[in-house]
């Protein structure tokens, strides 16, 4: 192809991804330095925002609290996720009618998913959950202001979210892998637990490495399900960092964007820290073709 | 495979003897077995949603009742309420105006860069590809309260097309790398051949090529479509009356009480809806083009 074909090609993105999302970009970090608040100007403070953000112990818990259940999400979705695909790859015919409707918690919006899982466990509003529980186990649970009761169910809630994509990904590889091995495994009497862990895995390790990647990005980003699921976030210590950065920045008194906006690029450091190897992957293959 | 021996056919033979009947049977109870788990974890993923349901279409003085409700005479009195009582059929109005109007939007822009990147490697592209990818992994807020500024200063805070292009702008780079896979599974030749017979480039990529990538460009349409009807963050900064969508209009009748949290549960209901169908219907596609993020990029 010709540089000036090219060239139009793709200009029109280019000229889109620099101007709507390079200058928010640049607005975030120009305030990360600026005490600013809406209508009046603003004043350069430095790394005041920083310092302060970093010294805020609700900041601190929010950091340490989105860490954790970050690790403990993405390790459940992969464990089940896993199993699930196993389980359907078990499934002939009818395999494709419940990969559609499993699909389902992953396309209808997350935070609209979170308000109708909220209504399982809300006990102003039926409290199915504790219903039921009540039948089996004799009590039910706070969800809303038990800390741990709260994290089962955000927990509970990421992982309806995002199983089907993990579901739906491990399938399609679980379904790429050539029948040689696994035939030549079971004949050298290979037990199951053997097969999964010597050839099964290792083929599925792209397809993981990929969702624990997503797993982890939308972890640390977390802010749609606590709004229906957790309203009492920051008194149970469930605030995920970026609900700490709407309260500071949006809801609060004080509406404190400079803050919000160090928060932000502290945020988006560590995003870029997580994409590197694949960010330097991509360059090296594209560049080389 | 090779050809094997009496001996590795022995030893190859499970130790426990079963006969054959036996052994199908065997194979028939574990695939019942299947189909229960299966089948109870597909009710455990629908349940929120199956109790929504029940939930809008019940009177509304046991919507909500403790103990819960199991059988009811349905009524659909929270759908007309809802209709009657808020805007919801404006928001949804906006909700899909906005969301086609993303998807044709993304498309235009993004396939003749796709195809162009597809075609032609080297440092520009390998520069344009990075920026996508990183421009995928930026959170939310950093983007939503700059774009709050800039529409509020351009004068076009809530309205539609803020958010139309607020989304094209963060669905963009996504579409890029999916399409640009669809586009580098055509064979060069056919492009050549197109060029040879007079084609200008863009005539080989508009008569030759984007008709071979129809399917790419449905699941890439789909996918943003979606995209447009799930983002919340951007939609609820960007708007307030006027162009507010359903997820927006939705979330903020959480901590609502009766009537209205029923007249939610059938909006979550009323949204629900056509999302499935979409999904249903094009099953195919969505799965094609999911999977395909995760096999590159």
């Amino acid at each position: 192809m010709r540089g000036r074909d090219f060239a139009l090609m793709v200009t029109p993105a280019v000229l889109l991804m620099t101007v709507l999302l390079s200058v928010p970009l640049l607005y975030t970090i120009v305030w990360s330095f600026q005490h600013v608040s809406y209508g009046e100007g603003s004043t350069w403070v430095g790394l005041g925002n920083y310092s302060a953000a970093l010294r805020d112990p609700v900041f601190r818990d929010s950091v340490l609290f989105t860490v954790v259940f970050t690790v403990a999400r993405t390790i459940l979705l992969l464990a089940v996720g896993y199993g699930l695909a196993l389980l359907l790859n078990a499934v002939r015919r009818e395999r494709s009618a419940f990969l559609g409707l499993m699909l389902v918690p992953f396309i209808v919006p997350s935070i609209i998913g979170a308000m109708a899982f909220s209504w399982l466990f809300d006990s102003n509003f039926g409290g199915l959950a504790n219903y039921f529980l009540q039948k089996v186990i004799g009590h039910g649970y706070n969800w809303f202001t038990d800390p741990w009761a709260n994290r089962a169910v955000l927990i509970g809630n990421v992982i309806w979210h995002y199983v089907p994509l993990a579901v739906l990904i491990l399938l399609a590889a679980l379904q790429g892998i050539p029948q040689e091995p696994m035939e030549a495994a079971s004949l050298d009497g290979a037990s199951w637990r053997q097969k999964q862990w010597h050839v099964v895995l290792p083929a599925l390790r792209p397809m993981l490495r990929f969702l624990a990647l997503i797993s982890v990005m939308d972890g640390l980003r977390m802010f749609d399900q606590l709004i229906p699921l957790s309203p009492s976030a920051q008194t149970i210590n469930n605030q995920s960092v970026m609900l700490y950065v709407y309260q500071r920045a949006f809801t609060d008194s004080q509406q404190n964007l400079g803050l919000g906006s160090a928060v932000n690029v502290l945020m988006l450091f560590t995003m870029i820290v997580l994409v590197i190897p694949l960010l330097r992957s991509t360059y090296r293959e594209v560049k080389a073709s | 495979m090779t050809v094997l021996d009496a001996g590795q056919i022995a030893r190859a033979t499970p130790r426990v003897l079963s006969t054959p009947g036996e052994r199908a049977r065997k194979r028939r109870t574990s695939s019942v077995l299947v189909m229960v788990a299966v089948l109870a974890f597909t009710a455990l993923m629908l349940s929120p949603l199956i109790w929504s349901t029940m939930a809008a279409t019940k009177e509304t003085s046991i919507a909500f009742a403790s103990p819960p409700q199991f059988t009811y005479q349905p009524t659909l009195a929270a759908f007309v309420n809802l209709w009657q009582a808020t805007n919801f059929y404006r928001y949804l109005e906006n909700t899909v105006i906005i969301a086609v109007a993303t998807a044709a939007l993304t498309l235009v822009v993004a396939a003749p860069a796709a195809y162009a990147l597809s075609r032609r490697g080297g440092q520009w592209s390998a520069v344009i590809l990075a920026g996508a990818l990183l421009f995928r992994a930026v959170p939310g807020f950093a983007l939503a309260l700059p774009f709050y500024n800039m529409a509020k200063s351009l004068g076009i805070y809530d309205t539609m097309i803020a958010v139309i292009i607020a989304f094209v702008a963060v669905d963009q780079p996504f579409s890029i790398w999916l399409l640009r896979n669809f586009f580098a599974a055509v064979p060069v030749d056919l492009d050549e051949s197109a060029l040879i017979d007079g084609c200008s480039r863009f005539g080989a990529f508009r008569r030759v090529i984007l008709p071979v990538v129809a399917p790419g460009l449905v699941t890439a349409g789909i996918l943003s479509f979606l995209l447009a009807f799930q983002e919340y963050l951007i939609a609820v900064v960007l708007t307030d009356v006027n162009a507010k969508t359903v997820p927006v209009f939705l979330a903020s009748q959480i901590g609502q009480t009766l009537p209205l949290l029923q007249q939610a549960s059938a909006g979550v209901v009323l949204l629900a809806v056509p999302i499935v169908l979409l999904a249903t219907i094009a099953q195919r596609f969505l799965v094609a083009g999911l999977t395909a993020g995760a096999v590159k990029g």
